[in-house]
């Protein structure tokens, strides 16, 4: 019995302890950058702008009066598209999109996702990436 | 009285340096085999070896030493990486500069960190090639299963530690490698999202992924490898040696499934039919000589064994040598590159790995789940399992044995697509992963 006992505790600290190493270096605050900015005034981004904003990570599109905010996280492997003449290239494993992020060649497996961007009450506008918006989805200003 | 006492402090005084020496070497230079295998047994780096081996494990070219010279290129790694770790900070903001450093400041730093470098890609050639070496002699087969295995989880984390250890530099080569790396985790099924994070400490590369790379890097990895290390080299004298093949006058090796003989076995027999007493042979063998398979081979066989003393241990001396020169050399020449301070905004165009990560790389950009997690998963789970199919007990010990056709030719294969790929990653691929000609 004693065996038994002592074998259960043993194989049970085990997995107690396997489990809590893994919530011990799962941080429970980061401190990377917010994924909810403010980008500036509507008037920052003339009309049929293309604007890579790189340390942001998102390109904001302006055709008249409708503002979009496009990923430049290559959905693929994570590398930073780049604007090219038909839309977005990837430098890293050579995925191809077009100008509203559609894949048009290479390894990538969707499209370049739409980020909420909303007018805040002080008349700036602020880009959520944590709220995905379909695709053609535009803010009126 | 007091000359007595004099002449006996004199005697210690002379015999001192004498007394000391033999208190750590206990054995004066052998110059009989009882010497020769005492040598081998007190001395605790040399107990690692049997007293004696059989003379086909000191064929240059049946091993080419490749598995001790992946040994000694971790040791010349575990050297120079305590030396850099003196100068060396974890931090986004500081480790660049401390590179710059190694370059500009530190007695010997740039030569430190070659040896580092040119040492570790040079460990993952050699260990690959020791993969090919056992593979193509079939040394993988029973009893030498679970040391392949051994010898796989060695490969992945000799893989993980240089993937690890080329981040540190956190240059341009560093942040996309580990942006692209991490994302190729986030692909594999079920947990990839979360090992992902657990890597990264974060949802972006920053701070919290170099911290997390270095303690993986200079604590964590090495741990884990010594101890494999010790494992792998004493299942080698527990699965009876390195592969050699049968002999035919050799009773031990005809036998399929290699047994535990009970002790006293051959008493019990022998008191059973005390007709055949007088032919026994005199001499018993006691304990130690409990390992697999028959034992009571003195006198049967012909003796084809040779010291460790002298004989290994010259040839491990040489292999130590050669190797440390061949590090030395090439760090003497070549610089370990260093890229650009890293740019958040702007990978490297065409951004490319290590040649030995560009095969990788090159079916990535096929297809991110099965150019990164199936194709290799599948692989490694092949090449675990090898040992475990296989298990015909043919052509052990040889290279290419024609028994083995098959398996090699498949093994070829394998090695063969891997290398173009390779190559099409290093000089057939420009600017956004196009195809370009090197020429």
């Amino acid at each position: 019995l004693l065996t038994w006992f002592s074998s259960f505790g043993l194989f049970g600290s085990f997995i107690i302890s396997a489990i809590s190493n893994f919530i011990f270096i799962k941080p429970r605050a980061t401190y990377g950058q917010p994924n909810r900015f403010s980008i500036g005034k509507p008037e920052d981004f003339p009309s049929g702008s293309r604007l890579s904003l790189d340390t942001r990570r998102v390109c904001i599109v302006r055709e008249g009066d409708r503002l979009a905010a496009i990923s430049t996280t290559c959905t693929h492997l994570g590398c930073i598209v780049a604007k090219s003449e038909t839309g977005f290239a990837c430098p890293c494993h050579g995925s191809r999109f077009d100008q509203d992020g559609n894949v048009t060649g290479g390894p990538a497996p969707r499209h370049l996702p739409w980020y909420q961007i909303s007018l805040a009450p002080n008349g700036e506008l602020e880009v959520d990436k944590d709220i995905e918006i379909e695709q053609g989805t535009y803010l009126r200003v | 009285m007091s000359d007595e006492k004099n002449a006996t402090l004199w005697t210690t005084i002379t015999r001192l340096p004498e007394n000391v020496w033999h208190s750590v070497f206990r054995n004066p230079l052998p110059s009989s085999d009882l010497g020769r295998a005492s040598t081998s047994f007190t001395n605790f780096f040399l107990h690692i070896h049997p007293v004696k081996t059989h003379r086909h494990s000191l064929k240059a070219t049946y091993t080419f030493g490749l598995g001790l010279i992946a040994f000694f290129l971790f040791l010349v790694l575990a050297v120079t990486g305590v030396l850099l770790m003196f100068y060396y900070v974890p931090s986004t903001t500081q480790a660049y500069d401390r590179m710059l450093d190694l370059r500009g400041t530190v007695a010997f730093g740039i030569f430190l960190r070659n040896m580092h470098r040119w040492a570790a890609h040079g460990m993952v050639a050699v260990v690959f090639l020791h993969l090919c070496r056992v593979f193509l002699t079939g040394a993988y087969k029973p009893p030498r299963e679970f040391n392949w295995v051994l010898g796989m989880v060695l490969l992945l984390l000799t893989f993980f530690s240089s993937f690890t250890g080329y981040l540190l530099p956190w240059d341009q080569l560093a942040f996309w490698a580990i942006t692209v790396g991490t994302s190729i985790a986030g692909y594999a099924p079920v947990f990839g999202k979360e090992v992902r994070f657990l890597l990264l400490g974060d949802s972006t590369v920053g701070q919290e992924a170099l911290l997390r790379f270095y303690v993986l890097h200079v604590a964590v990895l090495p741990t884990a490898m010594t101890l494999l290390v010790a494992i792998h080299f004493w299942r080698i004298r527990k699965d009876g040696g390195l592969s050699r093949p049968p002999e035919e006058d050799d009773l031990s090796i005809p036998q399929l499934q290699p047994v535990l003989r009970p002790v006293g076995a051959d008493v019990a027999a022998a008191a059973a039919a005390p007709a055949l007493a007088p032919v026994l042979p005199k001499r018993r063998y006691g304990i130690q000589g409990l390992v697999r398979g028959p034992f009571t081979k003195v006198g049967n066989v012909p003796d084809r064994s040779v010291f460790i003393w002298p004989d290994l241990f010259t040839a491990e001396v040489l292999v130590l040598v050669l190797t440390i020169a061949g590090v030395l050399v090439v760090s003497l020449f070549f610089n370990a590159p260093l890229e650009e301070p890293v740019n958040v905004m702007h990978p490297p165009n065409p951004a490319k790995a290590p040649w030995y990560f560009l095969g990788l790389q090159e079916m990535v950009s096929y297809s991110a789940f099965w150019g990164g997690i199936g194709i290799p998963t599948l692989e490694v789970l092949i090449l675990l399992l090898v040992p475990y199919i296989d298990r015909r007990p043919v052509g052990v010990g040889k290279w290419f044995a024609r028994e083995r056709l098959l398996a090699n030719s498949l093994f070829m294969t394998f090695v063969i697509v891997n290398i173009v790929l390779m190559v099409i990653g290093t000089f057939f691929r420009g600017p956004n992963w196009e195809f370009v000609s090197p020429w």
